[in-house]
């Protein structure tokens, strides 16, 4: 058995091969040019004068001795404390997918096993409603939010978010089901099992790389989201996102970009962690479901 | 141990009938077959005694219990499918030991149970493995081993060789008949298949578009089949059917005339008669037409008549060759010979 991407052509080869690279350049190179910019100075990172200084750092060299500094890791983790929003975050996220997902799996069991006309026009609003953009959602909520006093925290914010990624993950977690055997349910029922230690025992243990997946989109909406957050939340229960645009805006300070650029790093990190854990339930939970990304 | 009575079952989704009255005593330990053409509503039959469907009117009773609004999980049954329906992650013990578990039976009870019904259906060098690792039959020798673990009260099997390839079918349908036997539990099998009707059970329920056609032993449903249906399902060939007329005794249609029939009887009737009870003769007989086939089948030759507007086919001998188009006789005595309305599609009399 040979492998067939040796046995193409030359020509073939190298169009392929430089296809990927060029690719994974423009992928990964804005990553890559914001990572290592962070570690210098506004004056080099931003430099008018030669875009080559971003590599090299002589502005960061002058001011602190090395060409690498930590000054604007310092600068938006502990003097803008830029962990309150990281916190913050935590919070959001983790209420968010386990709300999502607990709802999600069980309205999706719910609506592919009913088998009830209902279930598609249930699933068709949730669609309408998942299209819509997030911000004509939030601007509704604003005026009874401030009326009740609830505007500003971060419950409230879990709330709009779990209701707008809602329709999603029953859309997909519904399709996963979908593709889950009925006989499956019925064995364990016959078995002995009740409708929910069925769910539970026959149908979940199968259904973890859907999980998994919609689980990281509904991380991924909630840890991404601008809209809702900036709106929605006080100055004091602010996420990242909304932090790292705030620390952007104020251009006026030296220095204070760098904020913004090592903050949008540290952000990242986290994203690449999960996924690198997560890859293999990711992948198979991508390829086996109906609903592809 | 149980006795399994329906009694004037209905189903109805809306306007649909999926299954018309369905009327049953199924004795302690009988092996019970439902056969019918898919949607004739044998699986949705089998459903509803499993408590997977809701009955829609009449009664189901287990010995003496009326089990209508029971669980599945409380009626003391278990299932075979078409599909296996095991359980992916677990291995072929922890699928046996599911029910098990399950029902709370005391652990230390479970490695006995599990063994011995591993051992039943030979699957000890496989208890590991899961079920993606095993071939088709091997699957469903774990779905029944997990059946048989508890042994419940009522065995129901849906389809359970259909998904199987020919070769394993005979196999695993002997391996069946054996274990019922040994275990004596009362059971339903439904089945498309009438072969496998034949071989397994004690006695079979013919349906079709809902309704019962026939219950009897299959010997009884073979030889005296209760209307066109069941005449036209059962068999391998199925039974020959020609319309026609009767008068006086005498069926007669295009290429067939039959004499000795019963007088009491006349007008429009089907006459049916088994490929393997006519013969070929030379001379003048019943039939005398035109060949349209002649198929090899190996242990004997088929040779196929059109007569008035449908095939009719009788086996001989494997040597036997005719050209297609020669005219070729043969006999069909009254006494082989089964009348039906043909209008109601009912037995009439045994020629």
């Amino acid at each position: 058995m040979s492998n067939p991407a040796e046995t193409k052509p030359l020509p073939i080869k190298v169009i392929t091969i430089s296809v990927v690279l060029i690719w994974l350049f423009l992928a990964a190179f804005p990553f890559l040019w914001t990572m290592w910019g962070s570690f210098k100075v506004e004056g080099d990172f931003f430099s008018r004068a030669n875009w080559f200084n971003a590599i090299t750092g002589p502005v960061t060299e002058r001011q602190h001795g090395s060409p690498f500094t930590l000054a604007g890791y310092e600068g938006a983790w502990i003097e803008q404390e830029f962990w309150k929003a990281v916190i913050n975050t935590a919070i959001v996220t983790v209420f968010v997918v386990i709300i999502s997902l607990t709802l999600g799996t069980l309205g999706g069991y719910a609506l592919a096993r009913s088998g009830f006309k209902y279930t598609f026009w249930l699933l068709m609003a949730a669609l309408v409603f998942r299209a819509m953009p997030h911000v004509t959602l939030v601007s509704g909520y604003l005026l009874p939010f401030f009326q009740l006093n609830i505007w500003g925290y971060l419950p409230t914010t879990i709330i709009v978010l779990v209701a707008i990624n809602q329709p999603f993950t029953l859309w997909m977690l519904h399709s996963f089901f979908l593709s889950i055997p009925k006989d499956l349910d019925e064995a364990a029922m016959v078995d002995g099992c009740t409708r929910f230690q069925a769910f539970r025992l026959a149908i979940i243990p199968v259904m973890w790389p859907g999980v998994i997946t919609t689980g990281l989109f509904s991380f991924l909406l909630a840890y991404n989201d601008f809209t809702v957050t900036s709106m929605l939340l006080s100055q004091e229960n602010q996420t990242m996102i909304p932090q790292i645009n705030a620390f952007l805006g104020s251009t006026q300070e030296e220095g204070k970009v760098m904020y913004a650029v090592a903050a949008v790093v540290s952000a990242i990190i986290p994203l690449f962690v999960l996924i690198l854990f997560f890859q293999r339930q990711i992948v198979s939970g991508l390829t086996a479901g109906a609903v592809k990304g | 141990m149980a006795r399994l009575r329906l009694k004037n079952v209905n189903k109805r989704w809306g306007s649909f009938v999926g299954v018309d009255n369905f009327d049953l005593d199924i004795a302690d330990q009988e092996f019970l077959v439902l056969l019918g053409p898919s949607g004739c509503g044998k699986s949705t039959t089998m459903r509803m005694i499993a408590g997977l469907e809701d009955v829609t009117e009449g009664e189901i009773l287990f010995d003496d219990t009326v089990v209508n609004d029971m669980d599945p999980k409380d009626r003391d049954i278990s299932m075979v499918f078409q599909s296996y329906g095991l359980y992916p992650n677990l291995s072929v013990y922890e699928n046996i030991r599911f029910p098990l578990r399950v029902r709370k039976i005391p652990k230390e009870k479970h490695d006995e149970m599990v063994m011995e019904a591993v051992r039943m259906t030979e699957l000890e060098d496989y208890i590991h493995r899961r079920p993606a690792e095993l071939s088709g039959g091997q699957r469903q020798r774990v779905a029944l081993g997990r059946a048989i673990v508890r042994r419940p009260n009522i065995f129901l099997m849906d389809e359970p060789l259909s998904n199987l390839d020919a070769k394993l079918r005979v196999s695993t349908r002997a391996q069946i008949k054996n274990l019922q036997s040994k275990l004596k539990i009362t059971t339903v099998y439904v089945t498309h298949d009438q072969i496998e009707a034949m071989t397994l059970a004690d006695r079979v329920v013919v349906m079709n578009a809902g309704k019962i056609q026939q219950v009897g032993t299959p010997t009884d449903i073979y030889d005296n089949p209760a209307n066109v249906f069941v005449a036209s399902f059962i068999g391998s060939p199925a039974m020959n059917l020609v319309q026609g007329t009767l008068e006086n005794g005498v069926f007669e249609a295009e290429g067939i005339r039959v004499e000795g029939l019963p007088l009491a009887v006349s007008g429009n009737v089907t006459l049916g008669f088994r490929a393997e009870d006519a013969e070929i003769v030379e001379g003048p007989a019943q039939i005398s037409s035109p060949v349209y086939s002649i198929e090899l089948l190996g242990e004997a030759s088929m040779i196929t008549w059109r007569l008035a507007g449908s095939l009719v086919s009788i086996k001989t001998h494997k040597e036997y060759r005719a050209d297609i188009g020669a005219v070729v006789n043969a006999a069909v005595p009254a006494s082989i010979c089964h009348l039906f309305d043909t209008a109601s599609g009912e037995r009439i009399a045994h020629g």
